[in-house]
């Protein structure tokens, strides 16, 4: 049985995310899209960025078209339609406003290669994947933009697919090193603390963006409109009792720059969902030496991850020894190189 | 067309067989210049000319060339281009919408909006060039064009070059603002790229990518850019004030948030 197939059954929004531009994305969509047509499943198709126009706008260089089959449902701009080089039925002009038009959610009339856009904020996509489920299809597919990561936030995909490769570095520990940190960032234990929970969902209603939650599971809402640059501020607010600092933004550097490591000990930080850290894999793994320690209230389901072994520098790794070690790295991920045979072959 | 080609010269464009004019209409002239790790002298001259040949350039010659020190030598060389572009198979994704002057645009603010409208901006990353963001928000503008901070109902906040998106994006949270502004100018090796999909991000993970409008521009930065990017316009050269605060006040009525 073929990976899709596998994956209807368990998720009706899917995003492929890319560790870096030409990853191998596309590629793997188009795969999915092949293979969902031989096993009889109907689809639908969005977009981050922009898929399917043949020249890359960052590069000029080439990239893959995308192939859609008929009945697929799909996301396309109002000037990106007279782009599509086969017929596009028109289902709904939805009011989701992006650089190129409004898009439409069309059904495709007759296969052919057609150019792919959603919405800007993934809260609108979001929407607009519940819209196009409402048609009937087996599930939704969100391709990814360059290395745009917040599409894989729970709230948006059931689960992701992780397209890495070559492109990110000439050294294959590199590529591995970089890949396992999302990967395990992706897979960040969630908070069990049911009554922190709770304490935090009976204020969440209101709306903040920086918290503490003492050893009592008392909420203490901080006055700012941002945890950025918010550091020297929580190292303050920090105390011996402080259980929990959840943070409703961004997790960077300058968060918790200013924060004394001792303090790490005694804290975790708590954040809505892996996409949320912007931490790079060295700095991070510094971090968790010092006793850093993190929850989500929601983590991301890695369902598999893609591996591209060309980068268009020009280089590339031995196709075996990539996945290889990515799959040794990746305790229970399954791994594919596409190009290599797609996903067939998924027990 | 071939039937008259050693006649008169053509006066006639076509516009399926688009190509440079130089002194007269289709004679393919192209002027273009580059730099050579070489040292200047007759050998680099010749290496020069080849590589136009090769970029498919008919008789190239070199007609400048200068040595830049250290080994390397700069030319520029004429030459003839064999290809043709169908202009009228053009497609080209611009910002919708018309464009209001100052004058109109504090109008429309005054009659739609009612309330001041906030735009911070910066260059970002390891940029430091200003010109960019000056010449959209500085009180003087740029080219004849007054920049944002003239606009009577437009609080224009330019924090400068290398800014951290982290900073513009806590400022513009700070300020309530309605739109963000970022330019970038230095685009080697594709550095404005991962700068670019990180502020977008960052405003994901901050949760106001749905309430602030993304504007980024530059020389390299085109609408369909932008889309791939995450933003919500680009604007590349030829873009003043005045294209900016149209597209910002017309999409702030058009997502109903004045």
């Amino acid at each position: 049985m073929g990976l899709i197939k596998q994956l209807k059954t368990k998720y009706r929004t899917l995003a492929i995310v890319g560790m870096a531009k030409n990853a191998g994305k596309t590629t793997a969509l188009n795969s999915l899209l092949e293979e969902a047509f031989d096993e009889g499943l109907t689809l639908a198709v969005t977009s981050t960025g922009r898929d399917g126009e043949s020249t890359d706008v960052v590069s000029g260089g080439d990239k893959p078209k995308v192939y859609l089959f008929t009945d697929t449902i799909v996301s396309v701009p109002e000037k990106l339609y007279d782009l599509a080089e086969t017929g596009l039925e028109i289902l709904q002009r939805t009011e989701y406003r992006t650089a190129v038009g409004n898009v439409l959610i069309c059904r495709v009339a007759d296969s052919g290669y057609v150019q792919i856009a959603g919405p800007g904020s993934v809260r609108e996509h979001q929407k607009l994947c519940e819209d196009m489920l409402d048609y009937g299809v087996d599930m939704v597919l969100i391709d990814g933009a360059i290395d745009r990561k917040s599409i894989a936030a729970p709230e948006t995909s059931d689960a992701i697919i992780l397209a890495t490769g070559a492109v990110i570095s000439r050294s294959l520990k590199v590529v591995v090193e970089e890949t396992v940190h999302i990967v395990s960032l992706y897979q960040s234990p969630t908070l069990e603390d049911e009554e922190a929970i709770a304490a935090l969902a009976k204020e969440r209603r209101e709306g903040f963006c920086l918290a503490l939650i003492d050893d009592e599971n008392q909420l203490d809402v901080m006055p700012v409109r941002t945890s950025l640059g918010a550091g020297a501020l929580l190292d303050e607010a920090i105390g011996e009792h402080t259980k929990y600092v959840y943070i409703d933004g961004a997790l960077t550097e300058s968060v918790i720059a200013g924060i004394h490591p001792k303090k790490f000990q005694t804290t975790t930080f708590v954040l809505p969902d892996p996409t949320r850290i912007f931490i790079g894999a060295t700095k991070w793994q510094q971090l968790l030496k010092k006793g850093f320690r993190i929850r989500v209230l929601r983590n991301i389901k890695v369902a598999a991850v893609t591996v591209n072994p060309f980068s268009p520098s020009g280089y590339a790794f031995d196709p075996a020894g990539l996945k290889q070690s990515i799959e040794e790295a990746l305790d229970g991920i399954p791994v594919f190189d596409v190009r290599m045979g797609g996903f067939e072959s998924y027990e | 067309m071939m039937s008259h080609q050693n006649t008169t010269a053509t006066s006639q464009v076509d516009i399926t067989r688009v190509k440079p004019y130089g002194d007269t209409l289709n004679d393919g002239m192209v002027q273009m210049s580059f730099t050579l790790p070489v040292p200047a002298g007759e050998e680099a001259a010749e290496a020069a000319r080849i590589l136009a040949k090769k970029m498919g350039l008919d008789e190239p010659s070199v007609v400048y060339q200068r040595d830049l020190g250290i080994g390397y030598s700069y030319f520029i060389v004429y030459g003839k281009c064999q290809h043709t572009v169908d202009y009228s198979s053009i497609k080209v994704t611009k910002v919708e919408g018309d464009v209001m002057d100052r004058l109109e645009c504090e109008k429309f603010i005054e009659e739609n909006i009612k309330r001041t409208v906030t735009m911070v901006g910066a260059s970002t990353g390891t940029d430091a060039h200003t010109v960019g963001i000056d010449a959209i928000m500085n009180m003087k503008g740029f080219n004849g064009h007054f920049g944002l901070e003239r606009y009577q109902g437009i609080n224009a906040i330019n924090m400068g070059s290398q800014v951290p998106n982290e900073e513009l994006i806590a400022r513009a949270i700070e300020e309530k603002a309605d739109a963000i502004l970022v330019s970038q100018t230095v685009t080697q090796k594709d550095v404005h790229i991962a700068n670019l999909t990180n502020m977008v991000e960052l405003c994901e993970a901050e949760g106001v990518r749905d309430k602030i409008l993304l504007l980024c521009g530059g020389p390299r930065i085109s609408h369909e850019l932008a889309q791939e990017l995450g933003f919500d316009a680009g604007f590349g050269t030829d873009s003043y004030a005045e294209n900016v605060a149209s597209y910002v006040l017309t999409e702030l009525v058009e997502r109903k948030r004045v």
